[in-house]
């Protein structure tokens, strides 16, 4: 008899079991709180929630007035901070820290306001992008992806944003995918001098062209450079060289694009493309074509600014983060701290590495940075594509002895590297520099 | 005997708090009805155990309607006030069916007369509030017949089945029952019902062919429920593409649902929930502003008990002799535990949902008298351990 009962008792056992699944499935796993229909949704738009600050405490996203309207410091923040609009919804650090923010907790990240809004300037209504870093730490002092949708002023001109050919959304730092051109040759450089493969005073004989099994691969211009050292091949950037140099490499050469980040996951705050590194190089065409960044290869600019950040940082690759606490009600929680990637050189061929930098603004392809007292080292990169004029890129660090911070700046489309990318990212460089200083003064 | 002791203690102590919180933040003229609802609860469990019942379910009820009168004080005092009175005859109601002599007459007759009287009445004398036409009104008190009806009716068929008497006449007792209650468009107590009949025969005597009759009868009666009743097949639909319907068929439960995803594992903490978007909020929905407000922690407990007390209560059947008391033992308490299933099977989206009170926890008197008489008759029924 007892038997029967038990089975009874264990009946409604099974159904309790399978409520307090039910239970367990809409309490924790079940996402709704952005659902359309549920009114927590707009009623969050209707109070008041927590700022999202730069690294001196200056405001980059408040909530204002008696209706709680968002209101972001500068319009190229929305590829940073991203935006809380109640019929757009959240994108960015609103959206990765939206909980936080919504109990009332105020973010601090590591921008500088005054340098994003000179940068954001400076690189004007061009179509392209620029990230300025601090080499030792890892930490992105500004971030701009032009051209860009403005967080106060969604309503307007939103129709517009969607019918922009130029893709304002898209955030070119971590989504856009680019060959990187002339700027990939640091890094053949240091992979070569690692393996003692080169000497920076070997002399070479650059007659403007390569033959490579009946194909030909030439210099920016057809432009023979004639007897020149390594370290002038980088400075004047020398295809011919470089081709050389990565056919020397041979399979290594993906191996060491590969031990700088190039191809994977960056594991930045926003999310972020991996890029391409192809597995094998057919031909030794293909191997001479990826040293001089063309070919299959594909970078984001963060990848690049990872790169030039290691240079700068002698060879030691911090992570990049835009991130440092969050701080309200009782608790202050550290969110990063300087984080060490990789040692992607050994200290001596960066410091190499980075002399041949230096010379290239001295007397290289890098020679429009000359900005008076100012210490740079640069590469610049003029990257082909299929269609349109060459994309334009520059990248560099000052001082370069004891650097402060790292730029590198993509205009799309925009031409020569030298000539369209470089001016911009010397005045980024100069005027972070002083901003970074009078900040060090006032305090 | 000493745990139990110690779960009335820190019961105790837990009230206390509550007390305390409501003088600190309401202020509110009603701090005395928990403490004498603690009182006459202490009464209830020692009357019980000295009269050699076993008295562990009190305390596990206590707590439940406990939650629900201080999620009524939260949503509207007065409502709690009204659930206070409902206490105070609920408890009269537990000693009736703990010393009334109810099981003991072998009178099945009176049982089903009483069951479809009730409804009867209704059905002539009552009157609508809300959706359905299942009010009486004696006086100035008001109360819903059906509470008990389906109690009476239980009792009966557990009557008769375990006499091994059932046959036609049962059948047609319950067809007229669950007729009356189609007629009042009255389904969630009909589907309890039907669900007790058919498990307590299988109980009695368990067959393929039976249960294969019972289940091809279910699904003709759904298909038939949704075909002739507008009010069936939209809880059908909105059962199913809840998405669909969001701001009309749809629109209770995406509200229960988002306010328990929107508590979480702790809750928002009392008062700071949204009850007041969710339709029901203090009969059928009560549970989901306990899940929005105090979170899994909430609810989780709220189940618990109720599985704590199905245990006991099958406990309590396994030393009852007689297979007569304990088939009534079992309908008693399938109807009770049936109707959480229904009830919070309905809000988690796992059955279509049918309008019913959460035992011992939603505002109603109707059903907490009802309930508390329940509860005493299952007790009257054990004998505690010597």
């Amino acid at each position: 008899m007892n038997s029967k009962l038990r089975k009874c008792f264990l009946g409604i056992a099974l159904g309790y079991v399978i409520i307090l699944c039910g239970l367990f499935y809409w309490h924790l796993f079940a996402d709704l709180g952005q659902h359309p229909a549920n009114p927590r949704y707009y009623l969050m738009f209707r109070q008041a929630r927590g700022s999202i600050l730069d690294r001196h405490g200056d405001f980059l996203a408040s909530s204002a007035g008696e209706d709680y309207k968002r209101v972001y410091a500068t319009a190229s923040l929305a590829h940073v901070v991203g935006y809380f609009h109640q019929r757009y919804g959240l994108t960015g650090l609103e959206r990765l820290y939206h909980e936080e923010l919504f109990s009332g907790r105020s973010l601090y990240t590591t921008l500088d306001l005054e340098i994003q809004i000179m940068v954001e300037e400076v690189l004007g209504d061009r179509v392209g992008c620029a990230i300025v870093l601090k080499p030792s730490t890892g930490e992105v002092l500004a971030l701009v992806s032009s051209p860009t949708v403005d967080g106060n002023a969604l309503d307007e001109f939103w129709p517009d944003y969607l019918e922009d050919l130029r893709s304002p959304f898209l955030n070119r730092i971590t989504q856009g995918l680019y060959p990187p051109g002339s700027l990939i040759k640091p890094i053949v450089y240091g992979g070569a001098l690692a393996q003692k493969l080169v000497d920076p005073a070997q002399i070479w004989v650059d007659q403007g062209a390569l033959q490579i099994q009946n194909r030909t691969l030439s210099n920016s211009g057809g432009k023979a450079l004639g007897a020149i050292t390594t370290d002038q091949a980088l400075a004047f950037s020398s295809n011919v060289v470089f081709a050389r140099l990565a056919m020397d490499l041979g399979d290594s050469l993906l191996e060491q694009f590969l031990a700088f980040g190039l191809g994977s996951q960056t594991n930045f705050e926003l999310s972020s493309q991996r890029g391409y590194v192809p597995p094998k190089a057919s031909s030794p065409y293909a191997l001479a074509q990826l040293g001089i960044g063309q070919g299959e290869l594909l970078v984001t600019p963060l990848h690049m600014a990872m790169v030039v950040a290691a240079i700068a940082n002698r060879g030691v690759m911090m992570k990049p983060y835009l991130i440092q606490e969050l701080r309200g009600g009782l608790q202050m929680r550290q969110i990063n701290r300087p984080q060490v990637l990789a040692e992607v050189m050994p200290e001596q061929v960066a410091l190499i590495v980075r002399d041949a930098m230096v010379l290239a603004v001295q007397e290289g392809t890098a020679h429009e940075a000359v900005v008076p007292d100012l210490d740079l080292a640069a590469k610049t990169g003029t990257a082909q594509v299929g269609q349109g004029k060459d994309h334009a890129w520059f990248m560099g660090f000052a001082p370069s002895h004891q650097p402060e911070v790292a730029v590198v700046v993509l205009v799309e489309h925009g031409g020569f590297g030298g000539t369209v990318a470089t001016p911009l990212g010397a005045q980024m460089i100069a005027k972070a520099i002083e901003i970074v200083d009078s900040e060090k003064g006032k305090r | 005997m000493q745990p139990l002791y110690r779960a009335w203690l820190e019961f105790t102590l837990w009230l206390g708090a509550m007390v305390f919180w409501l003088l600190l933040t309401q202020g509110l003229a009603i701090w005395w009805q928990p403490v004498v609802m603690w009182f006459v609860l202490v009464l209830l469990f020692g009357v019980t155990k000295w009269s050699g019942h076993p008295a562990q379910a009190v305390p596990l009820v206590g707590f439940a309607v406990f939650i629900g009168w201080l999620f009524l004080v939260r949503l509207d005092p007065n409502w709690a006030q009204q659930q206070f009175w409902g206490f105070l005859v609920g408890a009269l109601a537990y000693l009736i069916g703990l010393f009334g002599p109810l099981l003991v007459f072998d009178a099945p007759i009176l049982w089903a007369c009483g069951s479809l009287g009730l409804l009867l009445m209704t059905l002539l004398f009552g009157h609508q509030v809300g959706g359905a036409k299942a009010w009486l009104t004696l006086g100035t008190v008001r109360f819903q017949p059906v509470e008990l009806s389906r109690i009476f009716l239980v009792v009966y068929l557990a009557r008769q089945f375990g006499e091994r008497r059932s046959g036609w006449k049962t059948l047609l007792v319950l067809g007229v029952f669950l007729a009356l209650l189609l007629w009042q468009r009255d389904l969630g107590p009909a589907l309890l019902v039907f669900f007790v009949f058919c498990s307590l025969s299988l109980y009695v005597h368990f067959s393929w062919y039976t249960l294969s009759v019972y289940v091809v009868t279910s699904i003709l009666g759904f298909v038939a429920a949704y075909t002739w009743f507008p009010h069936f097949s939209n809880r059908v639909l909105a059962w199913v593409w809840p998405w669909d319907y969001s701001d009309s068929k749809g629109y209770q439960i995406l509200q229960g649902l988002f306010a328990l995803e929107a508590g979480g594992v702790a809750g928002k903490g009392l008062g700071r929930g949204l009850a007041k978007v969710i339709p029901a909020n203090h009969t059928d929905y009560l549970l989901v502003v306990i899940g929005e407000e105090f979170g899994l922690v909430g609810t989780f407990s709220l189940i618990l008990v109720y599985l704590c007390l199905a245990f006991w209560a099958v406990q309590l059947l396994m030393d009852v002799e007689g297979e007569v008391q304990r088939t009534i033992g079992l309908g008693l308490i399938l109807l009770l535990h049936g109707q959480v299933f229904l009830v919070v099977g309905g809000i988690l989206r796992l059955l279509p949902f049918t309008g019913m009170t959460l035992p011992f926890v939603s505002y109603g008197s109707s059903s907490l008298v009802a309930q508390f008489l329940m509860l005493g008759m299952i007790t009257s029924l054990g004998r505690a351990p010597k």
